[in-house]
């Protein structure tokens, strides 16, 4: 009987693992394959943002993310999701998003006031994936 | 003091001062609002966000935003067909997205009030007010008196004329 409860769990649990996990060797170093752009390739926004580094995204998974965030050196240093207020209050839910890396030390999660690409405002939700990740991308 | 030095140096005097004087009379006056923002994108504004210029003043609009890029963009039906916010016989104006340290300028000639947004932060409030002359210039043409294209908070946010008259701008305190 236990195992038989155990055996869909473990299932249901390895199917939403391979789901999230995206081919994260290939996105380590600047720049990821496609379908991932350059933001600023496509948006009028630097190239590198203070705070977020270079950023890369998958145009169909607008506005959430990932957004993968690059350091100088092309290191993935934090995986970023971007989530508009007024879609989270209306019921919005943005569910099963991918990791850029699966190994998080920190996350950091603030209010910004809207920028081109995500243009009302919304929460930034930060995941650093090494412990300086969030230095590496300060400058 | 010999008369020839005397008279060299009221030559040279005036001659400086006559150099100098097309060049006082036809330095047009320009006023800079800059384009400003916290680390973290929370807040934006443009500073100052209320001023008052004489008629063909140019105004430079500077990114000193060094994490986004902005817009300074007139209120006007030629700009994604908006209600006209500015004096009725002005050219409207629509910078394009400023990255950092760009900047755009604008000659402001007709007498009126001026209000003017960025486009990916008016939700957040990032609008501004420019009094072109005073009330008393032929011509002039107070605040737009609609409300029906623009948010509680975009016109809760722009400065009253008199009271940019009154002070010259208006900043808000840096945020952060």
């Amino acid at each position: 009987m236990l195992r038989s409860l155990l055996l869909p769990a473990a299932l249901t649990a390895m199917s939403a693992s391979l789901a999230f996990a995206h081919d994260t060797e290939a996105v380590k170093q600047s720049p990821p394959n496609e379908p991932y752009v350059q933001v600023s390739d496509v948006l009028p926004l630097p190239e590198f943002l203070p705070g977020l580094g270079t950023l890369f995204v998958d145009p169909e998974t607008l506005p959430a993310g990932p957004f993968l965030a690059y350091d100088h050196d092309g290191r993935l240093s934090a995986t970023v999701y971007m989530t508009p207020l007024d879609a989270l209050a209306e019921g919005t839910a943005y569910n099963d998003l991918h990791l850029g890396m699966h190994e998080v030390t920190s996350v950091d999660v603030y209010y910004n006031a809207g920028h081109p690409g995500v243009e009302v405002p919304h929460a930034h939700v930060v995941l650093y994936h090494d412990e300086e990740a969030k230095g590496r991308l300060a400058q | 003091m010999t008369y020839l030095r005397r008279q060299l140096l009221q030559m040279g005097g005036g001659a400086l001062v006559t150099l100098m004087q097309p060049a006082i009379l036809c330095a047009a006056p320009l006023r800079e609002v800059e384009m400003r923002g916290t680390g973290r994108g929370e807040q934006v504004w443009f500073r100052p966000h209320g001023l008052a210029v004489a008629r063909g003043t140019t105004v430079r609009f500077i990114n000193r935003d060094r994490g986004n890029s902005h817009t300074a963009t007139a209120y006007h039906p030629d700009n994604f067909d908006r209600a006209r916010r500015i004096p009725k016989t002005a050219t409207a104006w629509d910078s394009d997205f400023l990255l950092p340290n760009d900047s755009y300028e604008v000659v402001l000639s007709e007498p009126g009030v001026y209000d003017y947004f960025c486009i990916p932060h008016e939700m957040a409030g990032m609008v501004g007010r420019i009094v072109v002359g005073t009330p008393r210039d032929p011509g002039w043409e107070g605040p737009s008196r609609d409300t029906s294209d623009v948010s509680e908070a975009v016109l809760g946010a722009l400065p009253s004329v008199e009271d940019i008259l009154n002070q010259g701008q208006i900043s808000r305190e840096d945020a952060m």
